[in-house]
């Protein structure tokens, strides 16, 4: 036995014993952590909201126009948007969540996924097949807290 | 508590009474709020309402008592000084530190008003509404393409959609 250790001290010895166990153990996180936005881009009509309702400017969106044929005798054409590009920038994205919460199409959520550190900033720009592939780590909503009240969607 | 100071006008915002003082009144009306128990101090900011001055808020608790209020004042754009509440809230000298430094207001009696985040040698006030963000001239807006548009089109279509919160170039920054 060495000098003995006060209780915070204790506690801090614990902690950091659990810390380093990573990455041989994953850390338990809750399920609306902030780890990295994920696109499910069936899901993206590009509105271009989130683009611009980012303060940070750093989501990117391309798309161009492609006409739909009628669907039924002597209708009329029409056109759709089709997504060309979707990237973020997560060397500049600042987490707020913004983009999530705005978009009306439901095409957003966030991941808990975190471990997408890079050397250099411009690997940090994700581009669409890569924020996809997160879609698939995104956790099912938590049941609601005890005692929280009504979504604000929900009717009374 | 409406009448710990005297020429206050009373209101209330983000659901929490709100003061409204002369700047001359700012340092006995924190002392006051403070003397009658809200003696905890969350936070000091400001705003930029351009040609009407600087308002600084202060937001302060009463833990024991579960309730806060907000107490506010205006500066003059030309000469923007305030007293320090500094003596009256130890905590407040950071957040003073960070006014003056993003919005240039001189808090009296400071015991040393460096700049807290900006690195040294930064000219300007960048909270400033008509402080001209570099990164925000030198880089297009990324929300500019309309739906169903690229980004080059944008860059030459008639039609332009302004970034949120950036006044069109030609009408801000200072003269
Ligand atoms: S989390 Fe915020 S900063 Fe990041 S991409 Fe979304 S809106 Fe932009
Ligand atoms: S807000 Fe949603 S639907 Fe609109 S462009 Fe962004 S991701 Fe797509």
């Amino acid at each position: 036995m060495g000098e003995p250790v006060s209780v915070v001290d204790g506690l801090a010895l614990l902690r950091a014993a659990a810390a380093a166990r990573y990455p041989d153990v994953q850390p338990e996180l809750p399920a609306r952590s902030r780890g990295v936005i994920a696109l499910f881009e069936e899901n993206c009509t590009v509105c271009m909201l989130c683009a611009r309702e980012c303060p940070a400017w750093c989501i990117h969106l391309e798309s161009h126009k492609e006409p739909v044929p009628p669907t039924h005798e002597g209708g009329r054409p029409r056109t759709r948007n089709v997504l060309d590009r979707f990237a973020i920038d997560f060397a500049l994205c600042l987490y707020c969540g913004i983009c999530v919460e705005v978009c009306p199409f439901d095409a957003l959520f966030w991941s808990p996924e975190f471990a997408y550190a890079a050397t250099d900033p411009a690997d940090l720009v994700h581009e669409r097949d890569r924020l996809r592939e997160w879609m698939w780590t995104v956790p099912a909503p938590p049941p609601w807290d005890e005692g929280a009240g009504p979504a604000p969607e929900e009717p009374g | 508590m409406t009448d710990l100071l005297p020429g206050a006008r009373w209101g209330r915002a983000t659901g929490r009474p709100l003061a409204d003082v002369d700047p001359g009144d700012w340092l006995a009306s924190a002392t006051a709020l403070r003397d009658a128990g809200h003696d905890y101090f969350d936070l000091l900011t400001a705003v930029d309402e351009q040609e009407a001055g600087f308002d600084v808020v202060v937001h302060l608790w009463s833990v024991p008592g579960r309730t806060s209020v907000l107490l506010r004042t205006r500066v003059p754009r030309a000469e923007p000084r305030l007293d320090s509440l500094a003596g009256v809230f130890k905590g407040a000298a950071w957040h003073e530190r960070q006014a003056a430094e993003m919005f240039g207001i001189d808090f009296h009696g400071h015991p040393g008003l460096d700049p807290l985040l900006l690195p040294d040698g930064f000219d300007g006030a960048p909270l400033r509404k008509d402080f001209v963000l570099a990164s925000r001239v030198v880089r297009p807006w990324p929300g500019a393409p309309e739906p169903g548009q690229s980004s080059a089109e944008a860059a030459v279509g008639r039609r332009k959609t302004l970034p949120p919160g950036v006044p069109a170039p030609g009408t801000w920054g200072s003269p």
